[in-house]
């Protein structure tokens, strides 16, 4: 779980920000993976999450000459940006789904089969796309991501209450939805 | 911590008390130790959901993603050394500019000399000035 100390991508933000190609590099190293699997699990489609990550390092480059230390942590910033991209897309894709109802996927199990590894991750991408957005997010942010209560909170603008509380119910759908699957990963 | 409050955080934080809030850990250690048989078994029935939902799709960034990323990114700024070279070439450029300009101006005065020379040359000879150069040469033909 990330400390809320001192921001430990400032120096390479600094490089970033003077043109420095090595630390372009090292933080897209540290950073991009992260906001790439987020992206991925909100919106459950790959080529959209690569938009999204793209999008975010793209307003990232135009911060980063600019960026003033004691402001978010700079991973908190990064989160913020593609988190409100992709609640962005999702909305569009709801607006589209009311105009137009998509084809029905059925995710379930499919006997024998459905143990293996992919259709184990399209259960749980499908169960994670279930969940109340406030929920997933909340999951995501503090079980995936790593951030700290307090990050996630008040990135979901909320208390830390009310996170775990939405971290609780997040986890028991997701123990509900997935029961059939608890005992391949005892 | 009660084992309820205890049994509330593994629900939301899950079975590693190592992520949990911080301010937390210490005493849910401490409720640990103090009932390890009971505990332990909440917080492994946590770690089999957290298991599962570490197999949630992620995905590796493809290199046309990097590519884009780090074209677009900032470009270094020119050092000092550059900026004063830079200034020094512009500098020439303007001097050279400035040293075109004024030969320029100085051929036309000069020009122009010639001109109100003619004229008084005229004026002596008691003769029209000439308006044109070719009038000068046939004028200088005549005679």
């Amino acid at each position: 779980m990330a400390s809320e100390g001192e921001d430990p991508d400032l120096a390479l933000l600094e490089g970033v920000g003077r043109g420095e190609q090595a630390a372009v590099r090292r933080l897209l190293d540290a950073r991009l993976p992260r906001i790439l699997a987020l992206a991925r699990r909100l919106l459950a489609d790959p080529d959209e999450a690569q938009d999204v990550a793209q999008e975010t390092f793209l307003r990232a480059w135009k911060q980063a000459p600019s960026w003033r230390p004691g402001q978010a942590r700079f991973d908190t910033w990064l989160h913020r940006v593609a988190l409100n991209l992709c609640r962005d897309r999702l909305r569009r894709r709801r607006e589209t789904i009311m105009a137009q109802p998509p084809e029905v996927i059925d995710a379930g199990p499919t006997g024998e089969g459905a143990l293996l590894g992919v259709q184990i991750g399209g259960r749980i991408e499908a169960a994670l796309a279930a969940l109340p957005e406030r929920q997933r997010e909340a999951i995501l942010l503090c079980h995936h991501q790593g951030l700290g209560n307090k990050e996630a909170a008040a990135l979901l603008g909320v208390s830390v209450e009310t996170l775990e509380s939405l971290l609780g119910r997040g986890r028991r759908a997701m123990r509900a939805a997935l029961a059939d699957l608890m005992e391949a990963v005892r | 911590m009660t084992p309820d409050r205890f049994a509330e955080l593994a629900a939301a934080h899950g079975g590693d008390i190592g992520r949990w809030p911080q301010d937390l850990r210490e005493a849910a250690r401490a409720a640990l130790a103090a009932d390890p048989h009971g505990l332990g078994a909440v917080l492994a029935a946590e770690a089999d959901l957290d298991r599962l939902l570490d197999l949630a799709p992620a995905q590796s960034a493809d290199a046309a993603l990097l590519g884009r990323l780090l074209e677009a990114a900032p470009k270094p700024r020119r050092s000092a050394s550059a900026w004063w070279a830079g200034l020094a070439a512009g500098l020439g450029l303007a001097v050279a500019t400035v040293a075109g300009v004024a030969v320029g101006v100085a051929s036309g005065a000069g020009e122009r000399l010639d001109r109100r020379a003619d004229a008084i040359l005229a004026a002596a000879y008691d003769q029209p000035e000439p308006d044109t150069a070719a009038e000068a040469l046939e004028e200088a033909t005549d005679l």
